[in-house]
């Protein structure tokens, strides 16, 4: 076991992959500004100054105080404080928390929902392939945007406010899976249309596996690579997707907030000179963006697999 | 021609078919039409008389016949909100809404296309890279985001006191750095232009100028980056060809090859991307209109979802749906007339 | 046939390609001349560097390629050190190029017409009118059926054939002194090569152009060219008079090649191969690069690259066939 993985360890530390990445500097900055958010993230309530959740912890008179190195500030609250009085340090901390997990959360959703329709529409082909990919093309015509707010609206519209708020998370991660799967599915189906005129998928059939076993064994992990490449990407997409929907009112409540809907309760208060209640998870938004698609460019640069063009 | 029409209307039909069904199951599954024309006190035998009389009680399929006998009839039902035909007052905001997509498609055309083009000509050149890097940060940032800070900066303005004010170069960096502000960002302004029926214009006032500039820039910083780097890839592809070589070989000028040969086929994808780029255009409207209070359908539909306008909400969809369809075709036929090698049959040759 | 200065003179060209790691050689020390109206055959396998020193002719090597060292005198002036603005006026102009897939050269979203005019307006000071006469005249001289419909078509609408046809009239648009022709038949239907093929011949002799003819099928080059030069991994091993070498093969490569075709061999006997495959330009080997393939290789080939001898009419690099004449030169001293 332990000299399996090592052997493992010591195929990655020769391969181009891990050669590339260490000559880009641009791809390990991403990387490490990446791996601080995702673990501090995950680490919110360790980190975290006070608990924006629990109402007894906040004080309202506390409200709209500036980061330090701001006249008036208050060095318990880093980075200020916002209108109801909440550490900003702490909600921008649990609202990158609900934004990462609602945008890998989305993004699994759709990469299954992508792989399973893109292997069937590549693999089967016919009237399967021509059905699932007139949908994807009337969604993606559509904009992914759009389809997000109209399934979002139709969501607040039939739970009610209060009900949607319970549920929100699951209902982004639904929401955005679903408004997305047709860029994951088309670049499979690619793919799979590429692979399945070698000559391997003609030996596996003529030695009699059977249609499920040679799509999901001998075709998928041929294919996993633009996978990743357009996951990677994804994400960030899935993120700002979350953000907008959010920012619409049509995302997570301000009781449980995410980076959007700390952007968007932040913006009421923005012609009162307070900007730093929309601005600084604004700019964490942005940076974590960033750095997604800036590993994203790379990965495409480095495995440059066939993505689905246009 | 006659095929390719035939083949694109008859797609369109599909489409609006689908969207029509979608729209419809909204507007059955969430609308309730006795909730607004009837107080609670009417009793159960009065109302199951109203849902006889308004066919309620018909057969889903009767039911979505009339929906879309009524929706090609142009009647979309009358919003809870407004009081008036839905159709009335999506076309009230539209206007707004266009003069928005109309100002930032300028913005995008007159910017994306040089840039692009000198990036994908000279790709080593250190502004060609700052322009990549400026498009790869501009794809990150939200839509909103952007509308946020430049209201900061433009609107409200930023005044920077961190260098130091005795000193003039301090003074003078802190001068450069803050903005007075003082752009609207609020709203059309009270100076527009009637041109017919329901359309007024703010391109014909100064007040109405001022208040396009915000938001146009906003929606346009979203999709100039996509198209500046779809342009530079795309431009970059051609270059490589043969017929870019033996436009060389002929001894043609620099300047008739980049810009005739090469952009020619390089506009041809970028065509088609720009016609699905509407889709998402209108998708950005609806936040860029938020930020800005801009009386559009984009707005118009979010405090429908707010107030439950089901039928406003159906309407949009539906209005928006046919935009959709109708420029998509209106691309194909497009793509169909500018590249030779397309015998508008759909199908290349 | 020969005049004091030829028409095209290559001296010692190197080009070389720019690659992370340093620069790979993809020619080294080019020398050979042309003629006015003379016909000249360039072969070797594919990744020899055939297409490469054809288009360093005209200076359109494709980046990260660059002319490294050497002259290309055309009428006594180097296009090698020339500004691109000097070059322009000489490309399609004074020399003219085909290129080897008539379905990739011409622009697909412009007409015929277009393409030909603007070559033409490129060049001289015409109306369009005048423009299109003269590429109605070169159409005709193709002999494209219905020229008068073929200016208004897209390239998409032309057969293989006939767009190799167009081709070749763009190239005697601006009657020049030197056509470049890069593979002009390979991309084309065996049933129509043969046909492209004397109607570019008849053409060169018709209008007393030379041809410089980049091809690697020995039969075309034997009926077409007067001389002929054999390139093996970025250098020329042979040249001379087309007939000379075709008849009596100096260089073992050469000797390879020919014995390589179809119909040198008796019916149903097996074909030659020459053993082994050309170099990369990555790891060229020592010395003579034919060595490792080459039955007569000594320490010497291995080590350092061949002078040209002189054979006949023929120049060869090689050791073999120096140390040959050498021989002969002692017997007969030893004879007499």
């Amino acid at each position: 076991m332990t000299t399996a993985t090592l052997s493992r360890w010591n195929r990655f530390r020769e391969s181009f992959l891990w050669y590339s990445f260490k000559r880009d500097k641009v791809a390990i900055a991403s990387f490490i500004v990446l791996l601080l958010m995702v673990f501090a993230a995950i680490f919110a309530p360790l980190f975290a100054p006070t608990d924006p959740y629990d109402l007894a912890q906040i004080d309202i008179m506390n409200s709209e105080l500036p980061p330090v190195g701001m006249p008036g500030a208050d060095p318990a609250f880093p980075l200020g404080t916002d209108a109801q009085g909440r550490d900003m340090l702490s909600t921008i901390l649990y609202g990158t928390r609900v934004s990462l997990l609602i945008g890998f959360g989305a993004v699994v959703l759709q990469a299954a929902l992508g792989i399973l329709f893109g292997l069937l529409a590549g693999y089967l082909g016919g009237r399967v392939d021509s059905i699932l990919m007139r949908i994807a093309d009337v969604q993606l015509s559509f904009s992914t945007l759009m389809v997000a707010i109209i399934v979002g609206a139709v969501f607040k519209a039939s739970f009610g406010n209060l009900m949607f708020g319970e549920i929100a998370i699951y209902m982004l991660i639904f929401i955005i899976g679903i408004a997305e799967w047709p860029q994951i599915a088309r670049t499979v189906r690619a793919s799979v249309l590429a692979e399945k005129k070698k000559e391997y998928v003609d030996a596996a059939k003529v030695m009699g596996f059977r249609t499920n076993r040679i799509m999901f064994r001998h075709i998928l992990p041929n294919t996993l690579s633009p996978i990743f490449v357009i996951a990677t990407v994804q994400i960030a997409n899935a993120i700002i997707s979350e953000a907008a929907l959010s920012f619409l009112g049509l995302g997570m409540p301000e009781t449980q907030p995410s980076l959007g809907s700390l952007i968007k309760s932040g913006f009421d208060y923005i012609q009162s000179g307070s900007w730093w209640i929309t601005l600084i998870p604004g700019l964490v938004l942005v940076v974590l963006v960033l750095v997604i698609n800036l590993l994203g460019d790379w990965l495409r640069d480095v495995m440059n697999p066939r993505l689905y063009k246009g | 021609m006659l095929a390719f029409l035939v083949q694109r209307i008859s797609q369109a039909v599909l489409v609006m078919f689908v969207i029509s069904v979608i729209a419809f199951a909204i507007q059955d599954g969430l609308g309730d039409p006795l909730q607004e024309m009837v107080g609670m006190s009417v009793s159960m035998e009065e109302r199951e008389a109203i849902r006889e009389e308004l066919g309620l009680n018909d057969s889903m399929v009767v039911q979505y016949l009339r929906f879309a006998g009524n929706a090609v009839q142009g009647d979309l039902g009358n919003s809870y909100f407004y009081g008036k035909p839905t159709l009335e007052v999506i076309f009230e905001h539209l206007p707004a809404t266009l003069e928005l997509v109309i100002g930032a498609s300028l913005i995008i055309m007159l910017l994306s296309v040089p840039i692009g083009v000198y990036a994908a000509i000279r790709p080593q050149a250190l502004l060609a890279k700052f322009f990549m890097g400026v498009s790869t940060v501009g794809i990150s940032i939200p839509v909103f985001l952007t509308a946020i800070v430049l209201i900061q900066i433009y609107s409200i303005g930023v005044t920077v006191e961190w260098f130091p004010v005795d000193t003039g170069w301090g003074q003078w960096l802190n001068g450069a750095l803050s903005t007075d502000g003082g752009m609207p960002s609020y709203g059309r302004g009270d100076d527009l232009t009637h041109l017919f029926g329901t359309w007024h214009s703010g391109f014909f006032s100064e007040i109405g100028l001022m208040h396009l500039v915000l938001p146009c820039v906003s929606l346009a910083s979203i999709m100039l980056p996509l198209f500046i780097r779809l342009i530079r890839a795309e431009m970059m592809e051609v270059l490589q060809s043969d017929y870019i070589r033996y436009a060389r070989a002929k001894g043609l000028s620099a300047v008739r090859i980049n810009f005739l040969h090469a952009l020619k086929n390089t506009m041809l994808p970028v065509i088609t991307v720009g016609g699905v780029q509407v889709g998402v255009m209108v998708a950005y409207t609806i936040l860029t209109e938020t930020v800005f209070q801009w009386p559009g359908v984009g707005l118009m539909f979010l405090e429908a979802i707010t107030r439950s306008d089901i039928p406003l909400i159906v309407a949009y969809l539906m209005v928006v749906g046919l935009i959709f369809v109708i420029t998509n075709t209106l691309v194909d036929l497009v793509y169909g007339l500018v590249n030779p090698t397309v015998k508008l049959t759909g199908k290349k040759a | 046939m020969k005049s004091d200065t030829p028409l095209l003179e290559v001296k010692d060209l190197d080009v070389r390609f720019a690659v992370r790691g340093g620069d790979l050689t993809a020619l080294r020390g080019i020398s050979f001349s042309l003629d006015k109206g003379e016909r000249l055959g360039l072969v070797g396998e594919s990744g020899a560097g055939k297409s490469v020193a054809a288009f360093s002719i005209l200076n359109l090597i494709a980046r990260p390629g660059y002319i490294a060292g050497g002259q290309i005198l055309f009428e006594g002036k180097d296009l090698a050190a020339m500004s691109e603005r000097e070059l322009r006026k000489i490309r399609g102009n004074r020399i003219a190029m085909i290129f080897q897939d008539p379905m990739m050269t011409l622009n697909p979203v412009l007409s015929i017409g277009t393409q030909m005019v603007e070559a033409i307006k490129a060049h001289r000071r015409v109306s369009t009118k005048a423009a299109r006469d003269i590429a109605l005249s070169k159409l005709r001289k193709v002999q494209i059926p219905s020229p008068e419909k073929r200016l208004d078509q897209y390239p998409h609408e032309l057969s293989g054939g006939m767009r190799q046809r167009v081709i070749i009239a763009i190239a005697l648009l601006l009657d020049p002194e030197i056509i470049v022709a890069d593979e002009p038949t390979t991309a084309l239907d065996v049933t129509i090569q043969a046909e492209i093929m004397a109607l570019l011949l008849d053409l060169c002799e018709q209008e007393n152009v030379a041809l410089m003819l980049i091809t690697h099928d020995l039969g075309v080059v034997s009926q077409v060219t007067q001389r002929m030069l054999v390139m093996y991994s970025g250098r020329i091993i042979e040249q001379g008079p087309t007939r000379e070498i075709i008849n009596d093969a100096q260089h073992p490569y050469t000797q390879g090649l020919i014995n390589a075709l179809p119909q040198m061999g008796e019916p149903g006997a097996r074909l030659f191969q020459i053993p082994g495959s050309m170099p990369s330009l990555k790891n060229v080997p020592t010395g003579c690069p034919f060595h490792p393939r080459c039955d007569f290789a000594t320490d010497q080939c291995r080590k350092t690259m061949p002078e040209y001898v002189r054979s006949g009419n023929v120049d060869v690099a090689c050791y073999e066939v120096s140390n040959l004449i050498e021989q002969e030169k002692n017997m007969q001293e030893a004879g007499s």
